[in-house]
């Protein structure tokens, strides 16, 4: 299975809907910093650099020669790595299999973007090949809305239970300072407040446009041991990319289709001994573009039933003082910035293993968590981390 | 707008072969930061071409960036270089592109001016092609209106 | 005497705008071509068959993915009759950037199962919410005049009795 690849340096800018004061650069160079410092590790001392961002919003081509300088990366060998929307995961796969391959010993892995320099509708309805779908223009909402239709009306959750998802995520963005809304949202009926979008979406069950990025050290055991007494073990990273759903982008109303979230974590538990999701792993961040998805998530991640997942929610399981918290940080309903929002569910999930989440830290101890990605059309990536190995 | 994005479906002649014509449109405002707006700022109002200096390396960026590709420095200190530099080598663009700044022909040049150990890529006037000699000194002749872009330098010429 | 306040100066930050369209002339290929002709001439969808899984593509094209094998020229006349599997419908204007001015479609969007099997994400004649709850059997409404591009010359779905 490779050599044994621990994250040893976690950096992340604070994310914010604009940054004038910096170029896309600038900001990276603000996350490789703080990477590098948590680190305590010499710029000079990160022999490959890994870069993950959408193109097409900011329209760079080359973005890692655009930021070289800033990341340290100068005569250094490295990979810019576009899997779409689970990019920031799959450049941490990347790290981790160059490190893990025995011919690298350190590697820098950094997601990014820089949204307020794009025009994010523009981009993403101009990915949709015009000889094919141009015109249906309610898009990747669109496909979210009629997902979340879907759930409410085979599971017979309630509008409210989406609320209370989205409750949970603001009281979570709010004890982390590097989250970009940190509403200070007060009750289930504020949510139920803010008007439809595309209906039945309202404006707050979903995911924002943020500006950020997220830089992750990672290191070879020999040399992991040397920079940090917390090195937080990669134990394993599945990625299942899939056919788009012959019904849906995101999901299947037709039921009869496989997803690949449920085969990602057959996969990863299977291989690492999980036969109690909830109970063998201690806490998840999961990439969840609406808090309907976010229900839907639990069930296809196998943290309970088919149909069940509001109810993990009615009980209060999945909050940060419950039996098993998912997204204490706020998620990704809190803070999106695409390229690096994977990767900031690899490095939240890091913290909390550590111990070093500060005010958003859960309340069980964190031996193992979980990290997932999500892209279009619906891939996965799922990251498993250990204290110990 | 709607003009400008109009798209059209072409039939291949004797194919069953559709081609869709059209135009991707995404409008970028990329953020030039605290250290790019100083630098064109000086442009704007004082006509002045700015670096920012790394003194471990002895390097004095043109235009001003925040970090030092050598060592990784973040680079705080100022230096005004001189508007008068030597041509390092040029070339001339024939063709339009939709993207230049003015018409071509276009005469591009990398400068490095006095006081800064890098090039910097702009435009030459005011001068024939055939006369263009590598090592030539040139001049900066700043537009008389100036709105903080790199344009506020409008060409270089030679130095007679 | 009178005090007066100074403004607070706001920093400046310079944005550099670069807003130019692209131009792109993508080919649809034969199998698109095919569908693209038949909705042209005779307001028709058409699709093919993958040889060995029997399934119909959609879109129609050259390689079955789940048998990896040449799909061929087995191609199927569809009826335009459908059942509603999901839909939705905007409620805060959206526009469509590469547009500029112009609305997004005002139509509900939805995922309509044709007859054959085949899923597609079209709009909806209905626009009143509380009959669009019971629309469930649907049928293509062809554009008259300018067709020419591919499913878009049908102009939307509307509910029949059946």
């Amino acid at each position: 299975m490779g050599n044994r690849v621990a994250i040893v340096g976690i950096g992340q800018t604070y994310h914010k809907s604009n940054r004038k004061d910096v170029n896309m650069q600038e900001m990276v160079g603000e996350a490789v910093r703080a990477a590098l410092v948590d680190a305590q590790v010499k710029a000079k001392d990160v022999e490959a650099v890994f870069t993950a961002n959408m193109e097409t919003f900011e329209n760079i081509f080359l973005p890692d020669e655009l930021m070289a300088d800033e990341m340290a990366a100068f005569m250094k060998p490295g990979l810019k790595v576009g899997t779409g929307g689970t990019s920031g995961a799959s450049v941490v796969e990347e790290g981790f299999h160059f490190v893990a391959s025995g011919l690298f010993d350190t590697a820098m892995v950094v997601g990014f973007e820089k949204q307020d320099c794009g025009d994010t509708t523009a981009a993403i309805t101009a990915a949709v090949t015009p000889v094919w779908g141009k015109g249906v223009a309610t898009g990747a909402i669109g496909e979210f809305a009629k997902q979340a239709l879907t759930y409410m009306q085979k599971t017979g959750a309630k509008e409210e239970h989406a609320a209370m998802v989205r409750l949970k995520a603001d009281k979570g963005a709010c004890r982390n300072p590097y989250a970009h809304l940190r509403l200070g949202l007060k009750s289930i009926q504020e949510v139920l407040d803010s008007g439809y979008l595309v209906w039945p979406l309202r404006f707050l069950d979903f995911c924002p446009q943020s500006v950020g990025a997220c830089a992750l050290i990672l290191a070879s055991e020999q040399k992991a041991k040397k920079i940090t007494k917390k090195p937080v073990w990669i134990a394993d990273v599945v990625t299942v990319h899939q056919e788009p759903f012959r019904a849906g982008s995101f999901g299947d109303p037709t039921g009869k289709e496989a997803y690949s979230q449920d085969i990602a974590v057959e996969r990863l538990y299977k291989r690492n001994g999980i036969t109690n999701p909830i109970k063998d792993m201690c806490m998840a961040e999961i990439y969840e573009p609406s808090n309907w998805e976010e229900m839907s998530h639990y069930e296809h991640y196998h943290f309970c039933e088919k149909n069940e997942g509001w109810k993990m929610v009615e009980k209060g399981i999945t909050e940060m003082e419950g039996a098993f918290p998912v997204n204490p940080s706020g998620g990704v309903i809190a803070t999106n910035p695409i390229g690096a929002t994977p990767t900031i569910r690899v490095a939240e999930a890091a913290l909390q293993v550590r111990g070093d989440a500060g005010e958003h830290q859960v309340t069980r101890d964190v031996h193992t968590a979980m990290a997932t990605a999500l892209g279009g059309p619906n891939w996965t990536v799922v990251t498993l981390l250990r204290r110990s190995l | 707008m709607a003009e400008l994005m109009a798209d059209r479906v072409e039939k291949l002649k004797d194919l069953d072969v559709f081609v869709y014509h059209g135009k991707i449109y995404i409008p970028n405002t990329y953020t030039a930061g605290a250290v790019g707006t100083r630098f064109l700022i000086e442009l704007r109002e004082k006509k002045r071409i700015m670096g920012t200096k790394c003194p471990a390396c002895d390097m004095v960026y043109v235009p001003a960036r925040s970090v030092c590709k050598y060592c990784f420095a973040q680079l705080d200190k100022w230096e005004e270089v001189s508007d008068t530099g030597t041509l390092l080598t040029y070339t001339v663009a024939g063709r339009p592109n939709g993207v230049q700044p003015v018409d071509p022909p276009i005469i591009y040049g990398i400068i490095q001016l006095d006081g800064a150990t890098t090039g910097l890529v702009h435009m030459l006037s005011e001068v024939d092609f055939e006369k263009l000699v590598i090592g030539m000194r040139v001049k900066a002749v700043f537009s008389e209106k100036r709105v903080g872009s790199i344009l506020d330098i409008k060409y270089f010429k030679p130095l007679v | 005497m009178t005090t007066e306040k100074k403004a607070e100066k706001k920093p400046e930050y310079i944005k550099v705008e670069i807003a130019r369209p692209r131009a792109y002339r993508w080919s649809s290929g034969r199998y698109l071509g095919r569908l693209y002709k038949e909705a042209m001439d005779n307001k028709k969808l058409v699709t093919n068959r993958c040889p060995k899984c029997k399934e119909l593509l959609w879109p129609p094209g050259g390689v079955c993915g789940r048998c990896n094998v040449e799909a061929g020229e087995d191609w199927v006349v569809m009826s335009d009759k459908g059942t509603v599997i999901q839909y939705t419908y905007l409620v805060f204007p959206l526009w469509d950037p590469h547009y500029g001015d112009r609305l997004a479609n005002p139509y509900p969007t939805a995922t309509i199962k044709l007859d054959e099997g085949v899923f597609l994400v079209h709009f909806l004649e209905e626009k009143d919410p509380e009959k669009l709850k019971n629309v469930k059997r649907v049928q293509a409404v062809w554009k008259e005049e300018g067709r020419g591009r591919g499913l878009a010359d049908i102009l939307y779905f509307r509910t029949i009795d059946e």
